[in-house]
């Protein structure tokens, strides 16, 4: 039998232990894998989907969060929201309290969006109760008051408060008003109520007002200048406790059927016609981010600056690529060498001359320097030809050798700097080729990954690369950190940047 | 005076049909119906000998509730 402690230690650190009693073992399972099987339990929809997306899930159940916006945001509708749904199609009936509006103009506004609240009050699901803040206060800390009796009436489990803005109006003093949120939230959180606490106030300009201290989580609510004549709304989850959640703003939409929000950094799925079959990339996050790899037989591009470290990413995906058999050809910087590259894919466990020997890599040389001789025979030395005749090469010389390999039931890899092309062939070349290279190595099921600075391409061709490919993963440095991010994928998924940290195991790196 | 009486009477009965479970104060709902808070004294007082409302403690903090009539057609609906 397996039950769940929930407490909350002194330092606001949420600590969930299972303890098995069958083994009289305690685990703390604060990591996220353990954490995200039990947590469902945990979890009630919001009855939003996309917010339910935004936090993984939905709210901590019995949790206390604010909802704080300007007039017209959206606040109520997301509250009526909230209960309707639970009470609907989860049977969590709920109770909302309304300190100024009269519970008769709250019935007539949501029947807009066919919520039938009356109905629902006469299922015993719902309660929309006027009341005076101070009552409420006074019936709430009273035992067996009219605040108990209801909650006991109908089993509730959800509730909203509109708005926590009055209570300023009953205290002069803050102390005591915080007392009294305070206490609000001690007593949501005895009767395990998942509260809504709606807020007037927008104090959001990098003020932190003590509510969101005292309360699990905030929510603010926005109506932004977009495009200089329209409006949009946007929401933002600035604090959840015990739950992780999308960060940055979210727009939504207030349609015929309540709050829509879109969450952000959700594109439209792009759809990769050839072979599904993912390519790790050696990093664990990188892979989820991309739901499993790289599909095979797709191109993706890292877009990275000067500052930003990216030989252990790099080395991390061509490592596992020829770990997994595949044929490569490397097209190398004028920085990366044979040696180099020798040194760092032996970090993950990759024999560069063994690979040699089978013919499982080959090089591009654009430059004058050494080869090491166990390599001379996999290089192809390209830096005396020009553009014509380095097309030509490539059509007449490579692409046979891959065609032949390919109908053996090979898979070929390409890693590609394009710097490297950029600088030694010209842009305008680029812009010719690239766009043929991509679809040639596409339609041929190769997988081909370019490394390309966008920034110093400038936006008219780095928009142009980003088309041309499927995936764009980027990476930089900003101030002292180095960051990762995928702004384009063939799921459709922009992630949200991560931070890269080094670390002393393979890969070397890991995404935070 | 008899007249303004059942009046306001109407008005409280009214506004607790349509809004069933608010809990109002007498100075609560005085300040919803726009009335007088010591008008509204005796008719709370008479609607809760009615049944119309059940009173929760006393003095100034005396809440009133709504007691529902029942309907059939609700019930059968429920």
């Amino acid at each position: 039998m397996i039950r769940c402690i929930l407490f909350n230690s002194g330092i606001n650190i949420l600590y969930l232990f299972i303890i098995q009693k069958s083994m009289n073992k305690c685990y703390d399972i604060r990591n996220y894998e353990v954490l995200g099987v039990i947590a469902m339990n945990h979890i009630t929809s919001t009855g939003i989907k996309g917010i339910d997306s935004v936090l993984y899930g939905g709210f901590p159940k019995g949790s206390s969060i604010i909802v704080e916006g300007s007039p017209g945001t959206g606040k109520t509708t997301l509250g009526v929201q909230f209960l309707y749904y639970g009470a609907v199609e989860l049977n969590e009936p709920g109770i909302y309290i309304t300190f100024e509006e009269f519970p008769q103009q709250i019935y007539q506004e949501m029947l807009a969006f066919g919520w039938d609240l009356r109905k629902l009050e006469r299922q015993n699901l719902l309660r929309v109760i006027s009341i005076k803040p101070d009552v409420l206060y006074k019936q709430m800390k009273t035992l067996d008051g009219l605040f108990e009796q209801i909650i006991k009436e109908i089993n509730c489990r959800r509730i909203v408060v509109d708005s926590i803005s009055l209570f300023q109006y009953l205290y002069t003093n803050p102390i005591e008003i915080r007392e009294t949120l305070y206490n609000l939230r001690n007593i949501f959180r005895k009767h395990s109520l998942t509260a809504l606490l709606l807020s007037e106030q927008s104090r959001f300009n990098g003020e932190q007002s003590f509510e969101h201290y005292i309360f699990d989580g905030v929510i603010h609510l926005a109506l932004k200048e977009y495009m200089y004549n329209y409006r949009k709304r946007t929401l933002e989850i600035t604090k959840m406790r015990g739950c992780k959640f999308i960060e940055g703003e979210h727009i939504y939409r207030i349609t015929d059927r309540g709050i829509h929000l879109v969450p952000a950094l959700t594109m439209v799925e792009d759809v990769v016609i050839s072979s599904q079959d993912q390519l790790s990339t050696g990093i664990k996050t990188l892979d989820k981010l991309l739901s499993g790899g790289i599909p095979r037989g797709t191109s993706f591009m890292l877009d990275t600056n000067s500052k930003a470290n990216f030989k252990y990413l790099v080395g991390a995906i061509i490592a596992s690529r020829l770990l997994e058999g595949d044929r490569m050809i490397v097209i190398s910087s004028n920085v990366n060498t044979v040696l180099e590259q020798q040194r760092i894919l032996a970090l993950y466990g990759v024999n560069l001359e063994e690979v040699g020997k089978r013919k499982g890599i080959f090089f591009l040389e654009h430059y004058q320097r050494h080869i090491p001789s166990a390599f001379k025979d996999l290089t192809f030395d390209v830096k005396d030809l020009d553009n014509n005749q380095y097309q030509n090469f490539l059509n007449d010389t490579l692409a046979p050798m891959v065609y032949e390999g390919l109908k053996n039931g090979e898979s070929w890899f390409i890693y590609y700097d394009l710097n490297t092309i950029f600088s030694q062939r010209g842009a305008e070349f680029v812009k010719q080729i690239f766009t043929r290279e991509t679809a040639w190595a596409r339609a041929s099921g190769i997988t081909l990954f370019t490394l390309c600075n966008f920034a110093e391409v400038g936006s008219e061709i780095s928009s142009f690369l980003e088309r041309t490919t499927n995936t764009v993963i980027r990476t930089w440095v900003d101030s002292i950190y180095q960051y990762l991010q995928v702004t384009k994928s063939t799921n459709g998924r922009i992630s949200e940047p991560y931070i890269v940290e080094t670390i002393s195991d393979k890969p070397y790196i890991q995404l935070v | 005076m008899e007249r303004n009486r059942l009046m306001l009477q109407i008005e409280c009965t009214y506004f607790f049909e349509e809004n069933p479970f608010a809990l109002e104060t007498k100075e609560s709902l005085a300040t919803r119906l726009g009335r007088s808070a010591n008008e509204l004294e005796p008719i709370l007082s008479n609607l809760v000998a009615l049944s119309v409302l059940t009173k929760f403690g006393e003095g100034e903090d005396t809440v009133y509730r709504y007691n529902q009539p029942i309907m059939i057609n609700e019930k059968l609906e429920v």
